[in-house]
């Protein structure tokens, strides 16, 4: 008599997977043992019945799911991709000059810690510039920064310090996806928070003067914020500490 | 990607939604995740290492993505109940009412299986995938594809023996 089959065995008897000298004697087996082949033939029978049962299922047409409407989708987004990079570099190259102009006599050689962050601010929250995300849109931004910064993406309340988000702006970086959350208060006052993903060089919090903003940088874990504003503004310096601690 | 591979993935799509059905709750989460798996596909359609398996390939994919998604559900589900403070819920897929309101007994059955077992057992006893093909697909060994398979059918097996019409309640005494 050949060794005693296993439940595994009988499995791979249904499913086909044994080798055909093991087969014969797993159906041997089964003529032998009637307990077994009852629970054989139930595993096939529910197997059928489950086939039945979703084969009846309704599949509702789903356009969106044929190959040439994925295609054109992929296409598309390979483009947005590619408007996004060109977006950046024009972003890039302007704030860059604008930089460089607002400089003025500083050295022009030297690539501070988070100038994008100024750039962005420049371009985006000095003179009221349109933003992104306004009004309605805080939870798709909220969405957004969740799925590209996890928890750091969380958008800071500060109402209790006067400052009211006004809107954010979503950026594209050598380093990665930037955001730009701009707020506002009372006196029209404007400061941003940048945040993207650090790089290996800033690793010290610090604060430096760029024309007549202020910028204070810190990292938390993989991901490097920037509160920016006009130096003039007080309440700058109090804001960066609690941020640092909530983030 | 040439006519008949567009073709070839046309006729499998029926099989790749039913794969994701099996594994979300909800109708419209399958629908995406099966969009999401073939915008994937046509991504990397370039990149793909054997030619020869489509299916095995597509439902590699969708299955990642499941898993993935389902990790990062469950990890904001735990933040969640950190905030909140009380208990991440999430529960194993629940019948929806519909399934068991059509009368499919057998799928609301299928239904409370964990999702790694009606992975299995789709891919096997539906999808007629070899054990070896399953183990691929799913990135697992095939003693796992064996020991879920087996979990799997003596569950369902186990679900459907409650299912079916007890023994009269009331009974003549004499």
């Amino acid at each position: 008599m050949s060794t005693p089959v296993r439940d595994d065995e009988l499995h791979a008897w249904l499913d086909g997977q044994l080798p055909a000298q093991r087969r014969a004697e797993v159906e041997d087996w089964l003529r032998a043992h009637p307990r077994d082949a009852e629970r054989v033939e139930g595993w096939r029978r529910d197997a059928a019945a489950l086939r039945t049962a979703l084969a009846g299922q309704p599949l509702p047409d789903a356009p969106g799911l044929a190959p040439h409407a994925i295609r054109r989708r992929v296409a598309a987004r390979r483009q947005a991709r590619f408007g996004m990079a060109a977006a950046l570099v024009l972003s890039l190259g302007c704030g860059s000059l604008l930089g460089w102009q607002a400089r003025g006599r500083q050295e022009a050689n030297a690539n501070p810690p988070m100038a994008d962050a100024v750039a962005a601010y420049r371009l985006f929250a000095e003179d009221g510039t349109p933003l992104a995300f306004d009004g309605g849109g805080h939870a798709a931004l909220q969405d957004w920064l969740r799925v590209h910064f996890g928890k750091a993406g969380a958008i800071p309340d500060l109402a209790s310090q006067g400052y009211a988000l006004a809107g954010g702006r979503l950026l594209s970086t050598p380093e990665g996806p930037a955001a730009m959350l701009v707020y506002r208060n009372a006196a029209d006052a404007r400061i941003a928070l940048y945040l993207r993903p650090r790089t290996a060089r800033l690793a010290q919090p610090g604060e430096r003067r760029d024309g007549r903003l202020l910028a204070q940088y810190w990292v938390e874990g993989g991901t490097a914020f920037a509160l920016v504003g006009p130096a003039t503004e007080a309440a700058l310096r109090r804001l960066a500490p609690l941020l640092r601690g909530s983030a | 990607m040439d006519e008949h591979e567009e073709r070839e993935l046309q006729a499998l799509l029926p099989a790749l939604r039913r794969f994701a059905r099996s594994l979300c709750a909800d109708a419209a989460d399958a629908d995406d995740l099966v969009q999401a798996t073939l915008e994937r596909a046509l991504s990397a359609w370039r990149g793909r290492r054997d030619q020869a398996a489509l299916q095995p390939w597509l439902f590699s994919i969708l299955y990642r993505r499941f898993l993935d998604e389902r990790r990062r559900a469950a990890r904001w589900g735990r933040l969640r109940a950190l905030f909140a403070g009380q208990a991440a819920d999430q529960p194993e897929l629940a019948p929806s009412p519909e399934r068991v309101h059509a009368g499919r007994e057998q799928l609301a059955a299928f239904a409370r299986l964990p999702a790694e077992q009606r992975a299995v057992l789709l891919l096997v006893a539906v999808e007629g995938f070899g054990y070896r093909e399953a183990a691929e697909t799913l990135g697992v060994p095939i003693g796992t594809v064996m020991s879920r398979l087996s979990r799997a059918r003596e569950r369902l097996h186990a679900f459907d023996e409650g299912q079916r019409p007890a023994a009269p309640a009331l009974r003549i005494l004499k």
